[in-house]
């Protein structure tokens, strides 16, 4: 069915005074080359993933996006609805084309019931800025990614996004409760609500959270909130070797007996990168990989036993040294050093790939070591950091600053194929929070099998038949 | 070497709020933190014993609370602290903050330096450092951004001038007040944690110090803060558009009179 994916029908200027009398005239973006190309790409770096739409729509309601999908079905063109496009997978690029949703202007708080303590959204708040609002109330969201400042809560949802929190606090999909979704077809439905608990048929919320906006098009998310932590505390802990690092891992939660809220690895490479970008101060070369670990918790002194326990864990596990954070300013410090990995190796070069494999912690040791092997044989860094309370690393391969660009692109797809090998071997998956987008879908058949796509592909089509809605996206259709 | 670094608990700026109505800082639940310029003190002090032994004494003048700033300073490294608390002091302005350090650091029997942070993020002044100098009758240095040469006599120091540095070499004991560019802050590690936390922490009252109490507090204190306000800032902007090509001559003139005027061109 991949050729009639091609056969789309453009944008005409029928269409296109159809799509203004639905949101009207000041919510279109067309004919502009230079404000298009602002939806053409997300935060995937590489040019080869971008692709211009023929129009950028900005809705303000459901009933606003059911019409543009009717319209969409009976024109047959393609529509990829959009959020703050800071994705790292490529789902929200156009690849046909045709119509990009953005909901942006859907950016309000509809209703916090603190009775109830769940809050009711829309798609295009920034998911940091519900914790602000709710701060005061002593709740908190914590389905939380990285990216912190940018991101929208229905990307969040559209990609079941992760982030470092997610050993404690589970991901994004653990707090939605409830959606309001215009289907693929047009249809404006209500999934679940305030319940808690909730069998009622089949768990459809949990299938359009992660579904890449493939299935349909949140407009308002009704989240659960919990209880805001009132103390938390960051240690980093310097270890001489990656093996030794990841080894306490698991230690601390069955020998410690506590789960703390974050535990980030960061191997050499990276650690020495970011500190030199930071001209940080910490004795990191004398560290094969560090681990930054956070506690939170009811109390203060809940909090100070645990990363006390946790602390002595690590040195007794080898760990050459710990610091501690309980301050803002200091935690800040610490966390500098995780954030500006990338950042730093941009400087080396800007041409990588920001990888997003999910290995069984306990493999965690091998993945690192197999990717030292990968990064000598090619001659190629590839700094290692991630979420090493969940298995999800960030291998990035960066582009060695004496290569070409035409030999940086005949080798990356090799490296990439045979750490995809890897992680397939130790049980691993492809993505665990960026998502397939178009970006990993090639590389999808290695870590599933035919009869899975054949269900997946089920029920996209029995949800959208004619496949307008964010086509080409996580299996080729 | 016996090191005495007064330091000071300010409230951590990212929680700070403002009272608008007092124009004063909320300090009830916001948390607070060593003074950041006084972590620079405190490394150039451990630094300092390491290379020549000795010992490293935090002290500060605040609320009961302001002891989870020492414990921070004695798990970053210094080797004890002492407290100055006591309602008598409260309202102090850097002069009577200043002549209570004085007298305290007066009690600690023989030193060799008083390290002081450049000043603290919050009152922004500068002055105490200097000030406890000048109550112990002691030479000061201040702004340093280097200290070498350090023997029981006396040290060489770089001090931080507009257009470089200074090299001086000051007598012991002296009083002496740190940039950035001094040290980089080492930070507190869970062993340190630990002993921060097992430590006894004495606590001195005005007695303690043997102080005058006409000196001490707000009514020691020869500066009143009569009102602290934001200052407003006045734009007064004037738009010229032109909408077509037509007029845009017409807007270029209109703004070169404009630019005249205020004598810009």
């Amino acid at each position: 069915m991949s050729t009639t994916e091609k056969n789309y029908n453009p944008v005409t200027n029928q269409i296109i005074d159809e799509l203004k009398e639905i949101v009207g005239e000041k919510y279109i973006i067309y004919g502009d080359e230079e404000k298009l190309e602002a939806f053409s790409h997300d935060e995937v770096a590489e040019v080869a993933y971008s692709h211009m739409p023929e129009v950028v729509i900005r809705p303000s309601t459901a009933k606003e996006i059911a019409a543009i999908m009717k319209l969409a079905n009976r024109e047959n063109i393609p529509v990829t609805p959009r959020g703050a496009g800071s994705g790292l997978s490529g789902g929200a690029v156009p690849i046909y084309g045709g119509i990009v949703l953005s909901v942006d202007r859907m950016n309000k708080i509809i209703e916090i019931d603190r009775d109830n303590m769940m809050i009711t959204v829309e798609p295009g708040v920034v998911t940091n800025e519900i914790n602000e609002y709710i701060k005061d109330d002593g709740l908190f969201y914590a389905g939380y990614p990285m990216s912190l400042e940018t991101c929208y809560i229905g990307g969040n949802v559209a990609e079941n996004a992760g982030g470092g929190k997610a050993i404690k606090y589970g991901v994004t999909g653990r707090y939605v409760t409830g959606m309001e979704v215009v289907t693929p077809t047009g249809e404006i439905v209500q999934f679940g609500g305030k319940l808690v608990k909730d069998v009622t048929g089949y768990n459809l919320i949990q299938l359009m959270v992660g579904s890449e906006g493939t299935l349909g098009i949140f407009t308002k998310i009704i989240l659960k909130l919990i209880p805001l932590p009132k103390s938390s505390v960051d240690l980093l802990c310097l270890f001489k070797t990656a093996e030794d690092a990841i080894a306490a891992v698991p230690k601390i939660m069955t020998t410690g007996g506590i789960i703390p809220t974050a535990i980030e690895f960061m191997d050499k490479t990276s650690v020495q990168a970011a500190c030199e970008y930071l001209n940080e101060s910490i004795p990191y070369q004398k560290a094969g990989a560090m681990l930054l670990i956070t506690v939170d918790g009811a109390s203060v002194e809940q909090v100070e036993q645990e990363y006390e326990a946790i602390g002595q864990l690590c040195l007794d596990g080898g760990a050459i040294e710990v610091y501690v954070a309980d301050n803002f300013t200091t935690s800040e410090r610490i966390w500098k050093v995780r954030r500006n990995i990338a950042e730093a190796f941009k400087v080396v070069s800007p041409h990588q790939s920001l990888e997003d494999i999910v290995v069984p912690i306990a493999a965690i040791p091998e993945m690192v070591l197999g990717l030292q092997e990968l990064s000598e044989r090619y001659n190629c860094s590839i700094p290692c950091y991630g979420h090493a309370g969940d298995g999800n690393l960030h291998a990035t391969p960066v582009m060695n600053p004496e290569w070409s660009l035409e030999k940086w692109r005949k080798t990356l797809p090799d490296i990439l194929l045979n750490m995809y090998k890897l992680t397939a071997k130790l049980g691993g998956a492809i993505s665990g929070e960026h998502g397939i987008g178009h970006k990993r879908k090639k590389e999808l058949s290695m870590f599933v099998s035919q009869d899975y796509l054949n269900m997946i592909r089920a029920i996209k089509f029995a949800l959208d038949p004619q496949n307008v809605l964010n086509p080409g996206k996580i299996f080729d259709a | 070497m016996r090191i005495i670094v007064p330091i000071k608990q300010v409230p951590e700026t990212n929680t700070v709020k403002m009272d608008e109505n007092t124009g004063t800082i909320i300090r009830d639940g916001v948390e607070s933190i060593i003074n950041p310029l006084d972590l620079y003190a405190i490394e150039i002090a451990i630094q300092l014993r390491q290379q020549h032994g000795g010992e490293v004494i935090a002290i500060s003048m605040g609320p009961p609370k302001a002891v989870t700033a020492l414990r921070e300073a004695i798990a970053m490294g210094c080797d004890s602290a002492v407290l100055l608390s006591d309602k008598a002091f409260a309202g102090a302005d850097t002069w009577a903050t200043s002549y209570v350090l004085a007298k305290a650091i007066e009690r600690m029997g023989s030193y060799d330096m008083v390290i002081c942070g450049e000043r603290a993020t919050d009152g922004d002044t500068g002055q105490v450092g200097p000030g406890i100098a000048s109550f112990l009758d002691l030479p000061v240095a201040s702004y340093i951004g280097k200290v070498e040469q350090v023997d029981k006599k006396s040290c060489r120091l770089h001090r931080l001038v507009e257009n470089g540095h200074e090299v001086l070499d000051v007598e012991l004991p002296a009083v002496l007040t740190m940039v950035k560019e001094v040290a980089d802050p080492r930070l507190p590690t869970l062993g340190g944690k630990q002993r921060a936390k097992k430590i006894d922490i004495p606590v001195w009252t005005a007695n303690d110090i043997e102080a005058d109490l006409d000196k001490l507090g707000l009514t020691g204190s020869p500066t009143r803060v009569v009102r602290i306000f934001r200052p407003k800032v006045v734009r007064q902007c004037e738009k010229i558009t032109a909408m077509d090509d037509s007029i845009v001559d017409q807007a270029v003139d209109k703004l070169v009179v404009f630019l005249q005027k205020k004598d810009f061109i």
